[in-house]
């Protein structure tokens, strides 16, 4: 049986390695702060392996085969393509193929239809919070696309009940494994669009409330409500959903929160309370 | 609703050496790809406002930068595409 070591996310945005030299000062220190502790909290668990939720920012997918999840079960996934990302010190990462494989075993088995990749390109989604956290080694990465980016997107009670499944997989799976989750992307923020660089921070700092109260059912009465209005970048938050849901929906504690103007985003780090879902 | 082919062109042209040729020269890449008339315009005219409501926004702000305009413009631009017609409605 696998241990679940912890259960974090964490903002993702390109602007944070394209636009740093550009950001204020403070706005640098803020984001170094936050992914210091994140990364300081994920090697105190001491992982083994690393199951990771982000989006496909179109490196993988396209609209004649857009997966709503997909699972990458390869031995190496590919690094980042985006040119701007060149300096990220890792062209191959490693996988971890028996993990992956029991997550799409336990999710078929229980009424989930996930895609399967054995060679997936790990973007910036995914890169941006490995390098920023400072998780050098990495640990082997098993990751589980979110289609965020293209409607339609799965529901955010399907989302939540895939991290419930996760961490169920993590628990069954047969062997002696230390297995952290990191979801990545949000909070709100617009691309593309034309309100292209609002951040609702009204939306994210009541979105950060609903997260650490836990329950999930005020969790998908607000988003329902609110999700639509906050960007179409703020989809995103479907993959804190999951992790949500692999904790059993117990709070979280907010590591940190910037709204960052240059970064286009409303920066959120977050690790949940998993003493807590032990005993729930 | 997505217009499939000019969504192929801009996730094509992630390929750093596809969008090297495309700078050098436009027509000869756009010529590959069954566009509409109208939509192969809008290409050529750099008309935000209509390919925005043809293809993913993550693909049209990419495309953007990586045809060199700048991000200032694009903004600008992107911005305006809400703005309802009326001035042009105005002038019949």
């Amino acid at each position: 049986m696998a241990e679940l070591t912890g259960v974090y996310a964490a903002s993702h945005g390109p602007m944070i390695v394209r636009n740093w030299e550009k950001l204020a000062p403070a706005e640098r220190d803020g984001l170094t702060s936050a992914f210091s502790e994140l990364g300081r909290r994920m090697r105190a668990g001491r992982p083994d392996a690393l199951i990771m939720i982000s989006p496909d920012h179109w490196v993988n997918f396209f609209i004649d085969n857009l997966p709503a999840i997909c699972v990458g079960v390869g031995e190496t996934h590919e690094g980042p393509p985006e040119p701007w990302l060149k300096a990220f010190p890792h062209r191959i990462l490693a996988g971890h193929p028996a993990l992956a494989g029991h997550i799409v075993r336990e999710a078929l088995e229980h009424g989930f239809e996930p895609s399967v990749s054995y060679r997936l390109a790990l973007d910036h989604g995914f890169c941006i919070p490995l390098w920023k956290a400072g998780l050098d080694p990495l640990p082997p990465i098993v990751p589980v696309v979110f289609n965020d980016l293209e409607p339609p997107y799965p529901s955010v009670t399907r989302c939540f009940d895939w991290g419930a499944m996760l961490a169920q997989a993590v628990a069954s799976y047969p062997g002696k494994l230390r297995v952290a989750i990191l979801a990545t992307g949000g909070l709100s923020h617009s691309i593309g669009e034309p309100d292209m660089g609002r951040i609702d921070e009204a939306f994210d700092r009541d979105c950060i409330r609903c997260f650490e109260r836990g329950d999930p059912a005020a969790l998908f009465g607000f988003l329902k409500q609110r999700l639509p209005g906050a960007g179409n970048g703020a989809s995103e938050v479907r993959n804190w959903v999951a992790a949500h849901g692999a904790a059993r929906g117990r709070g979280f504690e907010l590591i940190r929160y910037d709204p960052i103007p240059n970064v286009y985003v409303g920066c959120g780090f977050a690790a949940w309370n998993l003493k807590d879902a032990a005993r729930s | 609703m997505r217009d499939y082919w000019l969504s192929k062109l801009f996730f094509d042209l992630q390929s750093p050496p596809l969008a090297d040729e495309y700078r050098a020269g436009r027509a000869q890449v756009l010529d590959r790809y069954p566009l509409k008339p109208e939509v192969r315009a809008a290409v050529e005219s750099d008309d935000v406002a209509t390919l925005a409501a043809r293809v993913n926004p993550y693909l049209l702000r990419f495309y953007f930068l990586m045809a060199g305009m700048p991000e200032d413009e694009f903004l600008r631009r992107i911005r305006a595409s809400a703005t309802p017609p009326a001035t042009k409605a105005a002038h019949g």
